[in-house]
Parts: structure tokens; C-alpha cells; sequence
């Protein structure tokens, strides 16, 4: 895989733009999971995750090759996710009617394009609910579980894309934990 | 909160397996007694749970293009050189076909610049109106004749090889070829023993200089 990717790389480096295509296949569904558990909104994680990948076609030459890609990569797609996040207005979507971005929830998303059977449904709206929980999380805790329990990455792997020691990815998804802890024990 | 908080953090390393022996044990002691860290546990585990129960999500369909169309757009020279490192034995075929067929029209094409020519040394002579080249009787040619454009009679006697492009051979009654007759009539196997001549070489240049890096 690493030896794929790096012939990849080198490819793309040399001029050969249409290689880099091969890369965004590779990546970009956790990417884009990456983009959407952090902002749980379709459009703009299909906004940050493409800006993720042009980030990292235009600064090329800065990747380290004795380091991993995916982490450089999820790296700048978790700093674009959270810039985002800065930039909405902190309190968007307490003020949000309800309903009001139900149109632009990954599962929603999908289950508008085809009759879905009861227990389908059922399954959407958990999805919806836990993706819910997950973005009531304040967003340094919400980076740190979302590349723990659903991109499965290393405490070591985390730490570097959060740029952060080991010490303090733990604390993070302690935290984390807590905070989902209280508001899921009743579920 | 009837425990100490210090137990909490405990709980979570305990989760992630991040203590020792002796920290396990005692915890699992102390889970025993205490019914509030016990639950505490099975609220995390349940969380822990509950968010690794999301499927995951894939990227729409049309992603890739997404990225692709927004990529800076590319000069047109790196292109080609892009795509000349990649296809070193088309863009050699392509080139050499260029040439070739350019070459190859002007020296099949019957008519104007595509006169008689003959290459070896003896009494022959041309017949230009005709578009023959004659070794009368009574001579003799010690060598190989080459006849492009043309036919050849011979009448005489021809020691070498007779090699006749785009042209016939007639021999006469009298006439005597010592070596071999070819004919090379047809455009396409000619174009097939240039080509394999020419190719390997061709190949060989572009592959032996790479074009310079750019910056
Ligand atoms: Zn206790």
C-alpha cells in the first residue's frame, strides 16, 4: 500500500496531474468521513474533504515521504474541518428550526433518493441521532473520537495529526467519552 | 459523587487498557464494592458502544472529478511531456510515422520525383521514358544491382544480386542472373521492414534523454 502510494506520489510530483486521481480515490471516503462526522452536514463535507485533497495536491512538495501519507492528509482535512467550524456561528444550530438542514444529513440524504422499509428507516434516524451527539461535541474532543473509534487510528497517528503528545490525545478522548457519556446514559 | 474523582480516570485507562497489572486488579476490586464506578463503567462502555455503531459514510460518486476539475489547471507543455513519458512507443511511432509517410509518399508516388535511379556499377543503360533500366547483351554486370522506380531487363549476365523496389524484372531468353532476384512491390511489407529498423532506433533515442525536470 505505502510503496503504491508513494509511486503515486512521485508521479504527481513529476507533473503527471491525472495520477493524483488515483490518490483521491484511495482516501477520499475517509476523508470525507473525517469532514463529515466533524461538521454532519453533506455539502460542506464535500466542501472541506475536496479543499482537503487540493491542499494537499498544491503543497506536495511539503509532504515528507519517510512519513505516512494518510496522516499528512487527515491532518489538513481535520485543520480545514475545524476552521469551518470556527468560522459557523457558534450557536447556528441551537437557533436552527428544527428540520431546517434535515435535507443535508448524510442518511436523509440517501434515504431521499429511494422508499425505504420501516426498519431502514429506523436505522437512519439512529445514524442521525448518534451523528447528532457526536457534533454537540466541542471540536477538540469531537477530532480526537472521531479518529479514534471511527477511523481506528493509533493514539501515535492521532497525536500526529492533531499535532498533539500521546499524553494529551488521552486526555481528549477522555473527555470525550465523558461528555458523550452524560448525554447518551438515558438512551 | 460518593467516590473519588481520581476513580474516573482510572475508568478510562482501565478502558483503554493503559495501566498496570496491579492498577487492574485493584480497580477490579474496587468495581466490586462500589455500584456508582460500576455503572460509570458500563455508561462508557455503552457510549463507546453506541458511536462505534455508525456506518461508515462514503464520499459521493462524483468526488473524485469534484477534486480533479479544481485542481490548478496545468500548462499545455507539461501535459505533453507527461504524456510523452508515459507513451515513449506511441509518440516514437508518431513521429516516425510522420516521417515516414512523408518520405514514403514522395518515393512511391509514381510521376514527378520518382524517377529511375540504379545503384551498382556496370554497362547498363536507362531507358528514362520507359522507366527501364537495360544490361544489353553481351555485357557483363560484376556486381549487385539495385533498380528503384523501374524494371530491369536483362540481357546480358549479372554476377551479383538483382534487387528491384517499385519495379519488375524481366529476364531475357539470353539473359543470366548469377544471384538473387527480389522484388520489393508491396507498399506495405516495405513499410514493415522500414519500420523495423527504424523503430527500435527511434525508441532508443527518445528513452535514452528524459526530458529536463521542471520547476
Ligand atoms: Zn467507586
Amino acid at each position: 500500500m505505502d510503496a503504491v502510494v508513494k509511486k503515486i506520489i512521485m508521479e504527481v510530483k513529476k507533473g503527471d496531474q491525472q495520477a493524483f486521481a488515483e490518490l483521491v480515490d484511495l482516501y477520499k471516503d475517509k476523508v470525507y468521513q473525517i469532514s463529515y462526522r466533524m461538521l454532519g452536514n453533506v455539502h460542506e463535507a464535500q466542501d472541506v474533504s475536496q479543499e482537503a485533497f487540493l491542499r494537499a495536491y498544491t503543497n506536495l512538495d511539503s509532504y515528507d515521504m519517510n512519513r505516512k501519507f494518510s496522516t499528512w492528509l487527515f491532518r489538513i482535512a481535520t485543520n480545514l474541518s475545524i476552521d469551518r467550524i470556527r468560522k459557523k456561528k457558534p450557536d447556528f444550530h441551537l437557533d436552527d428550526p428544527v428540520g431546517g438542514t434535515e435535507d443535508l444529513n448524510y442518511y436523509s440524504q440517501i434515504a431521499a433518493d429511494e422508499e425505504l422499509p420501516e426498519d431502514k428507516v429506523v436505522q437512519y434516524e439512529m445514524q442521525e441521532w448518534i451523528q447528532n451527539e457526536i457534533s454537540e461535541l466541542p471540536p477538540k474532543y469531537r477530532s480526537a473520537i472521531i479518529l479514534k473509534y471511527l477511523e481506528d487510528l493509533s493514539l501515535k497517528e492521532i497525536g500526529e495529526i492533531l499535532n498533539l503528545p500521546v499524553a494529551t490525545v488521552k486526555t481528549r478522548i477522555h473527555r470525550g467519552r465523558e461528555a458523550l457519556r452524560k448525554r447518551l446514559r438515558h438512551s | 459523587m460518593a467516590c473519588e474523582k481520581t476513580k474516573i480516570e482510572q475508568l478510562h485507562k482501565y478502558l483503554d487498557e493503559d495501566m498496570t497489572l496491579l492498577e487492574k486488579k485493584q480497580l477490579e476490586q474496587h468495581l466490586k464494592s462500589c455500584s456508582e464506578c460500576e455503572q460509570h463503567l458500563r455508561e462508557l462502555r455503552k457510549t463507546i458502544a453506541i458511536v462505534q455503531s455508525t456506518s461508515h459514510v462514503e464520499a459521493p460518486p462524483d468526488f473524485t472529478a469534484g477534486v480533479m476539475n479544481r485542481l490548478p489547471k496545468q500548462s499545455k507543455p507539461d501535459k505533453w511531456k507527461t504524456w510523452m513519458r508515459k507513451h515513449p512507443f506511441v509518440l516514437a511511432a508518431a513521429v516516425f510515422m510522420l516521417l515516414f509517410v512523408t518520405s514514403v509518399s514522395s518515393f512511391w508516388s509514381g510521376g514527378t520525383g520518382s524517377q529511375i535511379t540504379v545503384q551498382g556499377q556496370g554497362n547498363f543503360h536507362i531507358d528514362e521514358e520507359r522507366s527501364v533500366v537495360v544490361v544489353p547483351e553481351g555485357e557483363t554486370i560484376e556486381g549487385n544491382l539495385i533498380v528503384r522506380n523501374g524494371d530491369i531487363e536483362v540481357e546480358g549476365e549479372v554476377l551479383g544480386n538483382i534487387t528491384v523496389i517499385n519495379g519488375d524484372n524481366y529476364l531475357a531468353s539470353a539473359g543470366h542472373v548469377a544471384g538473387e532476384i527480389n522484388e520489393v512491390n508491396q507498399v506495405l511489407s516495405w513499410i514493415w521492414y522500414e519500420t523495423k529498423s527504424f523503430m527500435s532506433e527511434v525508441v532508443n533515442v527518445f528513452n535514452g534523454s528524459d526530458p529536463p525536470e521542471e520547476d
